[in-house]
C-alpha cells in the first residue's frame, strides 16, 4: 500500500459518512454502516499495517545490497552503502520504522544502479552482476507488493456494480 | 475554491460570465455534475437564452479544482486541441470559452458543447459478453482512423503551435520522459528505485519520432463517446502535448485497456490496429517505438498511481477509488519492467553497451 494506515481509515469513515449514509434511508442500512464505522476507529487505534512482508522486502534489499558491497569491493572510486538494518532485531521494530527503512534501502539501490551506471572505471562483469542484483532486489519488492494484494476491481469502481 | 461544492452559487457566477460573454443577460438552471473523472471535473449546465430568448441550450463545463488529481490546471491546452481540432475530422465537442483565470468560476474552466453518446468502459469484470463483434469492428475503424487524422494534423499552422517549445522528431521522447521524471519527483511519497531505473532505460533508448504530432496523451475506450455504432466525440484532452504519435499508440494497447481480451480498448487485434493505422497515418508503425512507448506510459500510468496516493494522503478529497488506484503502482512498474526485458535484443545490448563503456 502506498498510503498510511490512519488516513485510509480516516477517509473510509469520511466516505461512509458523506457519501453514503446521505443516500441510504433504510434504517437497518444505516446502523450497519455506523457499526462498520466504529470498527473503522477501533481499526485506527489498535491495528497498522503488518510487519510480515515489510520484513521480506527489507531482508531482500539487505541481502542484495550486501552482495554488491562485496562484488565491488577493491573497485575505484567505491563509496559504501547506506546500511538498512537500523537495529539488530527487525521483528522489534515499529512499522514506521520499518517503513522509513525500505524506504533508505530503496534510496541506496537507486544511488548504487546511479553510480553503477556513472562509474567508468568499473569491470563490465562485475557492473553486469551487481545490477542484476539490485534488479532482483527490485523485483522481489514489488512481487511481495502483488502477492499481498487482492484482485483491484477497476470495473465495479467505475460501473458502480457487481455482476 | 470551496464556491465549487455549492452548485447554486456556482452557477450564479457562471450565469454572470456567460452574459457577459455573449453580451446579453442568461439564466442557468440547475446544474448537474457527472460522477466520471478523476481529475477535472464535469458539469452540464442549462442555459437559457444564450443564443434566441427563451432557447434553452445545455453546455458542458470543466473546471480544473486546485485539489484535482494534476493540480494546478491550466485549461489552455485542451482549449487550443478542441479548437485547433474544429473541421479536422476528428469528433470533437466546439470548445466555447475558457479561463484560467480562478476569480471567475473559482477553478480554470472551459464550457464546451454537450455531445450525445456513451463511453465505452475499459474495465470490465470478468463475467462481462465481448462486444458484438459488427459494433466492436465499426468502432474501431473509426478510433483508429480517428488517431491517424489526430496525426495527420498540420498543427504547425493551428492554434497548438503556441504549445512547441523547441520539440524536434529527435528529442520529444526524451522531452516526454523528463516530464514524467519531474511529476515523478512532484508525486512519489517514497523513493521506487524501479521507477528510476525505467527513466533511465527510457531515457538511454529514445527513438526518433517519425514526425512530431499533437498527442491526445490518454487515447483509449472510456474517453471517447459512442452513439449506434458510430463515435461521436473523442474526449479527455487534459493532457493533449505534442510529441511522437507512438505515444499514443503505446498508451492505447497497454493491457489494462484491454478488459481480458487480446483487443487493443477491447477494439482491434493489434496487428490490424497497427497496419490500418500506418494506411491511414502515412509512416510504417515502428514496433521497437511501440514497446518503447508501452514502457513509458507503464511509467506514465505509476505516476498518476502515485498523484492519486499523494491526493488521498494529503487530504485533499475522500474518493476511495483514489488510494485503491495507488495500489497499484508495483503492479505498473512490474508490467514496465517486463516490457523493456522484452524489448528487441539490441536494444537491450545498445543501453548495456551505454552504461559499461
Amino acid at each position: 500500500m502506498n498510503n498510511s494506515f490512519p488516513r485510509l481509515i480516516e477517509g473510509m469513515c469520511a466516505t461512509l459518512r458523506t457519501e453514503v449514509l446521505s443516500r441510504l434511508d433504510d434504517e437497518f442500512a444505516r446502523g450497519q454502516v455506523f457499526g462498520v464505522i466504529n470498527l473503522l476507529n477501533t481499526f485506527k487505534v489498535r491495528a497498522d499495517w503488518s510487519a510480515g512482508f515489510l520484513l521480506q522486502q527489507i531482508a531482500a534489499q539487505h541481502a542484495a545490497l550486501d552482495s554488491v558491497l562485496a562484488l565491488v569491493k577493491g573497485q575505484p572510486s567505491l563509496r559504501a552503502p547506506v546500511s538498512v538494518f537500523a537495529k539488530d532485531d527487525p521483528f522489534s521494530t515499529p512499522i514506521n520504522e520499518l517503513l522509513a527503512m525500505r524506504d533508505q534501502g530503496n534510496r541506496s539501490i537507486s544511488e548504487w544502479l546511479q553510480w553503477l551506471d556513472s562509474e567508468k572505471g568499473l569491470d563490465a562483469c562485475v557492473a553486469d552482476a551487481a545490477i542484476g542484483l539490485l534488479r532482483e532486489a527490485m523485483r522481489a519488492e514489488v512481487q511481495i507488493e502483488l502477492k499481498n494484494a487482492p484482485r483491484p476491481l477497476f470495473a465495479e469502481m467505475s460501473s458502480g456494480s457487481e455482476n | 475554491m470551496t464556491a465549487l461544492n455549492d452548485e447554486a452559487a456556482l452557477a450564479k457566477r457562471i450565469a454572470d460570465y456567460l452574459s457577459q460573454a455573449v453580451g446579453h443577460q442568461v439564466e442557468v438552471g440547475r446544474i448537474r455534475r457527472f460522477p466520471v473523472g478523476f481529475s477535472w471535473l464535469t458539469y452540464a449546465v442549462p442555459v437559457t437564452g444564450l443564443r434566441q430568448e427563451g432557447d434553452v441550450q445545455e453546455l458542458i463545463l470543466r473546471l480544473g479544482p486546485d485539489y484535482g488529481l494534476f493540480a494546478p490546471y491550466s485549461a489552455m491546452p485542451q482549449a487550443l486541441a478542441m479548437q485547433s481540432l474544429e473541421d479536422s475530422g476528428i469528433p470533437v465537442p466546439a470548445c466555447y470559452w475558457n479561463s484560467d483565470d480562478v476569480s471567475i468560476l473559482g477553478a480554470p474552466f472551459l464550457f464546451c458543447e454537450k455531445v450525445s453518446g456513451d463511453a465505452v468502459v475499459p474495465w470490465v469484470s470478468a463475467h462481462e459478453p465481448a462486444l458484438e463483434e459488427g459494433y466492436r469492428r465499426q468502432l474501431a475503424e473509426q478510433f483508429i482512423d480517428a488517431l491517424a487524422a489526430l496525426h495527420r494534423v498540420r498543427w504547425q499552422e493551428k492554434l497548438i503551435a503556441v504549445m512547441d517549445t523547441g520539440i524536434t522528431a529527435a528529442n520529444a521522447a526524451q522531452l516526454t520522459v523528463e516530464y514524467w521524471e519531474a511529476q515523478i519527483g512532484r508525486w512519489a511519497m517514497r523513493p521506487f528505485p524501479l521507477a528510476d531505473w525505467g527513466i533511465r532505460w527510457l531515457k538511454d533508448n529514445c527513438p526518433v519520432a517519425p514526425r512530431v504530432t499533437i498527442v491526445h496523451g490518454d487515447y483509449r475506450t472510456g474517453n471517447f463517446l459512442e452513439q449506434g455504432g458510430r463515435i461521436t466525440s473523442v474526449l479527455d484532452w487534459e493532457l493533449v502535448h505534442l510529441g511522437d504519435p507512438h505515444e499514443d499508440l503505446g498508451w492505447a494497447s497497454l493491457p489494462m485497456y484491454m478488459g481480458g481480451s487480446k483487443l487493443i480498448c477491447r477494439l482491434a487485434e493489434p496487428d490490424w490496429f497497427y497496419q490500418r493505422y500506418s494506411e491511414k497515418v502515412g509512416f510504417e508503425v515502428s514496433m521497437e517505438s511501440l514497446r518503447y512507448y508501452q514502457a513509458l506510459s507503464l511509467l506514465k500510468l505509476a505516476a498518476t498511481h502515485m498523484a492519486a496516493a499523494r491526493c488521498f494522503e494529503e487530504g485533499r478529497f475522500n474518493d476511495m477509488r483514489m488510494p485503491a488506484m495507488g495500489s497499484q503502482i508495483a503492479s505498473a512498474l512490474r508490467q514496465m519492467e517486463k516490457t523493456i526485458d522484452s524489448a528487441p535484443a539490441a536494444t537491450r545490448n545498445r543501453q548495456q553497451a551505454g552504461a559499461l563503456t
